[in-house]
Order: structure tokens, then C-alpha cells, then sequence
């Protein structure tokens, strides 16, 4: 019995990643990588300037951008992973089958994370060989940034679930998941934060151990903007938090919610 | 054919006392209802009557309110895993993958459902024959009309052989032609002892395609019965007689008084249509009647069938509590 479900939650995994690929998401995603590599190599000498001598500074730049590219990742790759087969009607097709609905959200689940884990993979391959290349050294912090980015990657993907089971349109759950992670969360961190209390368990805040294990910010002036990032292990604690209690949660309100329209 | 085995009560199909509110509107009230192995049977009911509700319930995808739904002796809230297994549904016009073809989306529903690849690549090609969609097997779905996926449906539905087949309007979208293909089809697998539940607004579909039919109206079973039975059985019927020239008012209340003529109204110069009840033998009096009148009746031939009379009546009646 055991077996056969494994079975189907990789045949579900399978062809969601199919999806991807087909639908050209995977595509446009790695365009977005070009593009910010490009930008990334191309604009220093285009301006005139050094990259960093040193190998954490050189990936630093990089994983600024890490940030964006798991919400991209969240969004393009999760959102709608779950609401569609309602909204599009393709549960009719796929829930008759004898096959339990957490194996179908595991299934979705694993290909989620697949194929975000791919993009960053290529992502930080690209930074190491590219830090290689100009500084002449790789670090061991490069993929202690990599594995902060998996992880937070799992609680995006999770939360994005979450919105998928209980929202009734894949635009809603697109959307809503793209602003929650790039405003909604960085705007309570921030407020948190004035009002003196430390956001360590907002992603958000969380996720700015990816940088900073790479490069630990100065000290600035505290205001507003000053974000609160804590350390490696409370932010770990708080990814896997989000990525199980958001990967239960949909497995259970996608287990009750109905195909009724 | 023997029809293929089905669990120790005998019924593919049990139905006991299945129910669903929807907040204060009640689709489905207390429905009670068994299908036989090898018997297809033709669900019907005007829309809202609750078909579908029915038929989401059996196929797990709402729970019911109340009641059970026993497929083969298992029930599909508890265990809708093996409950599924032996079957194969078509609910609605469902949507696929646009990304995949016919083949591949087979071969998904093959692979969820445990077959190996051979039979999956083997049975693919037979079921997307038999529902002529062969040419279209490698094409993605994205460009398919709703009659061809509606023939895909079918041909998943078909993939694994299964025992009984749950069927949710099944010519819908389909041309005239596709309709024929279809419900040759469907007969077709009746008659290899195959269990069908088939809902339809469709009473000459149901009439050549089922052996049983069940009636359903606001949630509630109004008859059930084989369709031979209940054309026979069926009240009133209605038929018209077309004169050379027209009746008197004389023949009018002459024929009116005959044994079995409900009511009578003239329709046009040239044609009268009679409500009679008393079935065939008092059709034939009527006939007689007019005859020994001397009327030169051009032609007498029974207005709708005998089964949508007594679908009308019933709805009616069903309606009116």
C-alpha cells in the first residue's frame, strides 16, 4: 500500500514538473535568471568598476537576489498548484482516480520544490563558477547561503500551499502569495521592529541569513528600515515551522474542500 | 454476457438513505436506490433534480449530508480508494492537462490507477480507437473541441476495464454522429457485462442505451423500474389522429365518451389529440371507434413515448407537492 502511494506521489511529482516545463514557466524563470546575472556581471565593468576581490563578498551580490527569486519560485511554482484543479476543472479528471488527496499534494508538493531547488541550484552554480572565475577562490559560506535558500524556499513553497487549498481562483492565490512575501510580510517585520519587537518569526526577516552569512551587514543607524534578521539556527527553526505547519494545513483543507462547481 | 462479479450483497451500485444539504438547500433529500451487476441504468431527472449531486457523492468528490454510498460493498467515504478501484467515471465535461496529449494523460490516470506500461500503452490505444480519437493521440489537448474531450473522458474512463461505469451526461458537447458512436459504445459494454449508472436529461438516449431507469426529482426518487415495465405501466398517454376530413362536434363527443379517452382537443382542422389511459388495448378501442364512425383516419401514431409521458407526469406531480 505504502508503496504504491510513494509510487503515485512520484507519478503526480512527474508530471506536475511536466507542467512546468511545458506551460514555459520553467523557461520564463530561467530567463529572469539570465537576466539577473547579466546584470549581475555585465553592469560593474560596464560602469567601470571592480567586482569584489573577495569570493563571500563576489556571491553576496548574488544572493541579494535570492530573496526574489524563492518568492518567484513560490509564485510561478506553488500558487496555483492546488486551486487550479478546482478553478480549471481538472479535478474532475484527476480526483475519480483511486488515488488519496494527500498523495495528490504531496505529489504537487515534491515537484514544487524540485523544481525551485533546480533554479536555485543553477542560480549558485552559476555564482560559484562565476566567483571562480574573477576572485580565483570559492567559500564554504557560498553553500551554507545556498542551503539557507533551499530551506527558505520550503516555507515559501509551504505557505504558498496553504493559499492554493483555500483560495477559490489561481489568480488570488498567485497574487496574494507574490505581495505577501515581497510587501505584507516585510511591512509587519518592519512595524514589529519600531514597535520593539523583534520579527524572528517572519520569513521575511528570516531570510536575510542568506545574505548575511555571505556578508554581515555594518551597523546602521536603527530606524524603519534596519531589518532584523536572526541567527542561522532560529531561522532554520522558523522555515521548517512554515514549510510542516503549511504543508499539513493544505494537505488537510485540501482533503476537505469539495469539487462542487 | 454473465455480468462481472460485484460484492457479497450483489450490488455495484447501493444507495441508502444518501443525502446532501447545501446550508438550508437540501439537492439531495434521503435517496435509496441499487443497481444490479451487468444492468445499465438510466438516471434522470430535470436539472437540479440532484443527478449530479449523486453521482459527485459516489465518485468522492462531495460528502454526502447523510446516508451511504456503497460501490461493489464498499463504502466511498471510508475507503474511497478500493471503492474506485473498479471504477470508471465521467463527470460532467471535465477539463484535462492542455500541456498533455491523449496518450500522456492516459498514461497519468494509468499510472495513478497501478497498471504496468505495457497494458497502459496497449489499452491507451484501444480505448482512444474506440472512442475515435486514434489520429489524436499525440496531439496536446489545449487544442481539442469539448466533444473531444468528452470522447477522452470516455476513453479514461474505459482504460482499466473497470467493473461499472459512473456516467455524468455522457453525450454531452457530442454532435448527432458522436452521440450514435457513444451510446453504441456504452451498449456495447452492457452487453460485455459491465455495470453502467448513467444520468441524462436524455429520455430517448436512456430509452435505447439502459435496461433500468430511476427517476429523480428535487432530491427525492420518484420510480425506479426497468424501462420495459414502466413504458407499460406508464398512465396516460397521448396520441394524435389525423382525418381526411375534419370531425364533427358529433364524432367529437362520441369518440370523447369511449371507454379510456381521458380528454380529447382539437388541434387544427384535420387532427385530434387524445389522452387515453388503459394502455395498448384501449388505444386500439379508440382506433375502433373511430373506424366504426366512418372517420377516414390518415394516420394515429402516439405523441412522445410512453416513458416521457410518465416522466412528464411524475414531474409534474412531483412538482406540484
Amino acid at each position: 500500500m505504502i508503496k504504491d502511494e510513494i509510487s503515485q506521489v512520484l507519478t503526480v511529482a512527474a508530471y506536475e514538473v511536466r507542467k512546468y516545463l511545458r506551460s514555459r514557466r520553467l523557461i520564463g524563470m530561467v530567463v529572469i535568471l539570465g537576466l539577473i546575472i547579466g546584470l549581475i556581471l555585465g553592469l560593474p565593468p560596464a560602469l567601470g568598476s571592480k567586482y569584489p576581490s573577495q569570493p563571500n563578498n563576489f556571491v553576496g551580490t548574488f544572493a541579494g537576489f535570492t530573496g526574489i527569486l524563492v518568492i518567484l519560485c513560490g509564485t510561478l511554482f506553488a500558487a496555483d498548484a492546488l486551486v487550479s484543479e478546482h478553478e480549471k476543472r481538472t479535478g474532475y479528471f484527476l480526483f475519480p482516480n483511486p488515488v488519496r488527496r494527500d498523495v495528490l499534494v504531496l505529489g504537487k508538493l515534491l515537484a514544487s520544490l524540485f523544481t525551485s531547488a533546480a533554479v536555485l541550484t543553477l542560480y549558485y552554480l552559476v555564482a560559484t563558477i562565476a566567483a571562480l572565475a574573477a576572485t580565483g577562490a570559492a567559500s564554504w559560506e557560498i553553500g551554507l547561503s545556498y542551503a539557507y535558500a533551499l530551506a527558505y524556499t520550503g516555507a515559501v513553497v509551504g505557505i504558498a500551499y496553504v493559499l492554493s487549498s483555500v483560495l477559490r481562483s489561481t489568480v488570488a492565490a498567485t497574487v496574494l502569495t507574490f505581495f505577501l512575501f515581497l510587501l505584507i510580510f516585510n511591512i509587519i517585520g518592519a512595524l514589529l521592529f519600531v514597535g520593539k519587537v523583534d520579527p524572528w518569526f517572519i520569513p521575511t526577516s528570516a531570510s536575510g541569513i542568506i545574505s548575511n552569512v555571505l556578508a554581515p551587514p555594518s551597523e546602521g543607524p536603527p530606524g524603519p528600515f534596519r531589518q532584523f534578521v536572526p541567527d542561522a539556527a532560529t531561522s532554520l527553526l522558523v522555515f521548517a515551522a512554515y514549510f510542516v505547519a503549511g504543508s499539513i494545513l493544505s494537505i488537510l483543507m485540501f482533503r476537505r474542500r469539495e469539487l462542487s462547481s | 454476457m454473465a455480468a462481472r462479479p460485484s460484492g457479497p450483497n450483489g450490488f455495484p451500485v447501493q444507495l441508502a438513505a444518501l443525502g446532501k444539504d447545501y446550508g438550508h438547500f437540501t439537492a439531495l433529500k434521503a435517496l435509496d436506490l441499487s443497481v444490479h451487476p451487468g444492468v445499465s441504468l438510466g438516471f434522470l431527472g430535470p436539472n437540479g433534480a440532484g443527478k449530479s449531486t449523486t453521482i459527485k457523492i459516489m465518485t468522492n468528490l462531495i460528502r454526502p449530508t447523510r446516508g451511504q454510498a456503497t460501490l461493489f460493498d464498499i463504502d466511498v467515504r471510508r475507503d474511497p480508494i478500493r471503492a474506485l478501484s473498479r471504477v470508471g467515471a465521467v463527470i460532467e465535461t471535465p477539463e484535462f492537462y492542455g500541456y498533455l496529449s491523449p496518450l500522456e494523460t492516459l498514461a497519468y490516470a494509468g499510472r495513478l490507477r497501478g497498471m504496468a506500461r505495457k497494458d497502459i500503452r496497449a489499452r491507451s490505444e484501444e480505448v482512444l480507437k474506440e472512442v475515435r480519437m486514434g489520429e489524436w493521440a499525440g496531439r496536446r489537448i489545449q487544442e481539442f473541441s469539448k466533444g473531444m474531450k468528452q470522447r477522452l473522458a470516455i476513453a479514461q474512463a474505459l482504460l482499466h476495464e473497470p467493473d461499472l461505469l459512473i456516467l455524468d451526461e455522457p453525450t454531452s458537447g457530442l454532435d448527432p454522429r458522436g452521440m450514435a458512436e457513444i451510446r453504441d459504445l456504452i451498449k456495447s459494454l452492457t452487453g460485455r457485462g459491465r455495470t453502467v449508472f448513467m444520468s441524462s436529461h436524455l429520455l430517448g438516449e436512456v430509452q435505447e442505451v439502459c435496461d433500468e431507469v430511476a427517476l429523480l426529482n428535487h432530491g427525492e426518487l420518484l420510480v425506479q423500474g426497468s424501462v420495459r415495465d414502466l413504458s407499460r405501466g406508464s398512465g396516460a398517454s397521448t396520441f394524435q389522429a389525423t382525418f381526411l376530413a375534419p370531425p364533427s362536434e358529433e364524432d367529437l363527443s362520441t369518440l370523447a365518451s369511449t371507454p379510456g379517452v381521458q380528454a380529447l382537443k382539437r388541434v387544427g382542422d384535420g387532427a385530434v389529440d387524445f389522452t387515453i389511459t388503459g394502455g395498448e388495448a384501449a388505444q386500439a378501442e379508440v382506433l375502433e371507434a373511430m373506424v366504426r364512425r366512418g372517420m377516414r383516419v390518415t394516420s394515429y401514431r402516439p405523441l412522445g413515448s410512453p416513458l416521457e409521458q410518465l416522466y412528464l407526469d411524475r414531474i409534474q406531480e412531483s412538482d406540484r407537492i
